[in-house]
């Protein structure tokens, strides 16, 4: 790992990660207040009939109890955009992107090896990830306290769904960074990435709301997030297994075709 | 005690790069020696960007080896790297970045102090007041000028340099070749593509002509222009003189006082010849690079060539 590049790597993404920082946390505060101010009313509306009660489990994720809640949270559109921004938008910009500019023809001029940037990239994806995770957590545990519902879950399984999270999203950026070393141009990497994440994300969604399709639900990456079920003490090693095998494969694929690859000159 | 001898600063043996069916390098082999100005020429498509991206590692070599600095570049083309300075074809830099951070990070990657910057940057008219401006600000010589600036700010035993010229004006061609020329001076070894032959004729100690990735002729630049014709035009006063014996000389044409002709090999013998009171006014063309490029360039494509 070369440690100048990584500096310089997050260096170019404060901006952002700052935002991201800001809205995760904001957006993590939310949903426990959203929680113990509107659950009961949700389930008055489900209960009238007026909303089918279908609607009201989005992914594996419930407004009718607290680790339902904040899974809910976590599985959110705007949450994905979070992680998103990082795990699709700087891994396939990172390598295809550079290429495409050219500037990953000057870096890679230095005395810095394919597998060294690869890795560096890959390190410096994590650690933007993992702060996003633990913003968003930490944006939770606050509104949980604020709203004195510390009673209601293990706050001290956060650190496992923080670990089932970044696998999640580590398998996501891997996917992105795979597409990014095999393609010569940004568009097409990002395409691919972001069909990846959305299709997993639409089985997901998919399977929850259609109780006839609920199979669906197996295919995707999401369900193996589970953020509720470990916070009720109910975590499966086997989903964790899952997201890891996920991520894995796409760094082995990436780490044995990008040093092998031919750079033409960029267009 | 006898030392052993130093290999070529760049060797290259049958070096072959295809792309599919398209033949980018065909079997090239050269030899760069430590501390000359090697001119690699040839048009656009015809491999030389090819071979510098070969040699750096960007792409893999379909067959043959290479050797830079002693190094393989295949399995050392990190050190290869660390030891080199190179300057891409129409290089991008970070836009973000001022000239100065631009040069600093790529400088701490490179992992060597920029000890020639400052140089550098008064010989390319690149002051602190330029440097700290943003490099989307530039205007396309200056980034060349960045380019060349972090390509030799480490002073690198080797440059190699895509087409360094390109975007610069005259001014600063000028003060390039005679950065090029202080280098040699200080022992470096220069190799740079081009398509402009006047550069190439004179900054260039050899120079190796390329079509379509094949080698078509690699020799000292003098050596290559003392086997060029010259152009001749003289005046005479009366009888035309007898001019046939001279060695060399060809396409004698005669038009009223005015001959013309070509001369190819020693000046010497001609000059005897047309030594008289007679002569009015003579005119000898220096050899010009262009010439022997364009011959090797005129000839019919070999039937193997490009594409199969």
């Amino acid at each position: 790992m070369n440690l100048r590049l990584l500096r310089q790597t997050l260096r170019w993404n404060r901006i952002r990660l700052l935002a991201v920082l800001v809205a995760a946390f904001g957006w993590g505060l939310l949903i426990p207040i959203v929680y113990s101010q509107f659950s009961e009313a949700f389930r008055d509306l489900v209960e009238s009939g007026i909303i089918p009660e279908n609607l009201m489990n989005f992914g594996s994720g419930s407004l009718f109890s607290l680790p339902g809640a904040l899974t809910l949270g976590l599985q959110h559109p705007l949450a994905i955009a979070f992680f998103g921004i990082f795990a699709v938008g700087s891994t396939t910009g990172a390598i295809a992107g550079e290429r495409e500019k050219g500037t990953l023809e000057v870096l890679l001029a230095r005395p810095i090896s394919r597998v060294t940037l690869y890795i560096t990239l890959a390190v410096a994806i994590l650690i933007l990830l993992t702060l996003v995770m633990i913003a968003l957590l930490g944006g939770q545990v606050a509104g949980i306290a604020i709203q004195g519902l510390t009673d209601e879950l293990e706050v001290g399984a956060m650190p496992l769904v923080l670990a089932n999270g970044l696998l999640l999203w580590g398998a996501f950026a891997a996917f992105g960074l795979a597409a990014s070393v095999s393609f010569d141009r940004h568009a097409p990497a990002l395409g691919l990435s972001m069909a990846f994440l959305l299709v997993n994300y639409f089985l997901e969604i998919l399977g929850s709301l259609w109780t006839d399709v609920a199979w669906s639900q197996e295919y995707s990456l999401f369900h193996h997030f589970q953020p509720g079920e470990i916070l009720e003490g109910n975590a499966d090693p086997i989903d964790f297994l899952i997201l890891g095998v996920a991520m894995l494969v796409p760094v082995v694929y990436a780490l044995i075709v990008f040093p092998r690859r031919d750079l033409a000159a960029p267009a | 005690m006898q030392s052993e001898p130093r290999p070529p600063a760049i060797s290259t043996d049958r070096l072959t790069k295809h792309y599919g069916p398209v033949r980018a390098l065909e079997e090239l082999t050269l030899d760069v020696n430590h501390g000359e100005i090697f001119g690699f020429l040839g048009p656009n498509g015809a491999g030389k960007s090819t071979l510098i991206r070969t040699l750096l590692g960007f792409l893999h070599p379909t067959a043959g080896s290479a050797q830079v600095l002693g190094l393989d570049i295949v399995a050392d083309t990190v050190e290869v790297r660390r030891r080199t300075g190179y300057l891409p074809g129409g290089i991008a830099l970070y836009d973000s970045l001022s000239g100065e951070a631009a040069l600093d990070y790529l400088s701490d990657l490179q992992g060597a102090k920029p000890v020639r910057r400052d140089e550098l940057c008064s010989g390319c008219q690149m002051p602190a007041s330029v440097l700290r401006r943003k490099v989307r600000d530039y205007s396309r010589g200056m980034r060349q000028k960045i380019g060349v600036i972090q390509a030799l700010q480490h002073d690198p035993e080797l440059a190699i340099l895509d087409e360094p010229t390109e975007g610069l004006d005259p001014l600063m061609q000028q003060a390039f070749y005679r950065l090029m020329e202080e280098l040699r001076t200080a022992g470096r070894t220069i190799f740079f593509s081009s398509h402009v032959l006047s550069e190439v004729e004179r900054i260039c100690d050899r120079v190796a002509i390329i079509r379509a990735g094949h080698l078509m002729a690699l020799q000292d630049v003098d050596e290559l222009l003392a086997r060029r014709k010259r152009h001749i035009q003289l005046r005479w006063r009366g009888a035309a003189p007898d001019l046939s014996g001279v060695p060399g000389l060809a396409d004698v044409k005669v038009e009223g006082d005015r001959i013309s002709a070509t001369l190819l090999g020693e000046v010497a013998p001609f000059v005897r010849a047309v030594a008289s009171p007679a002569l009015v006014d003579l005119t000898i063309e220096p050899a010009r690079l262009e010439d022997a490029f364009l011959e090797y360039y005129a000839e019919d494509e070999p039937a193997e060539q490009v594409r199969q």
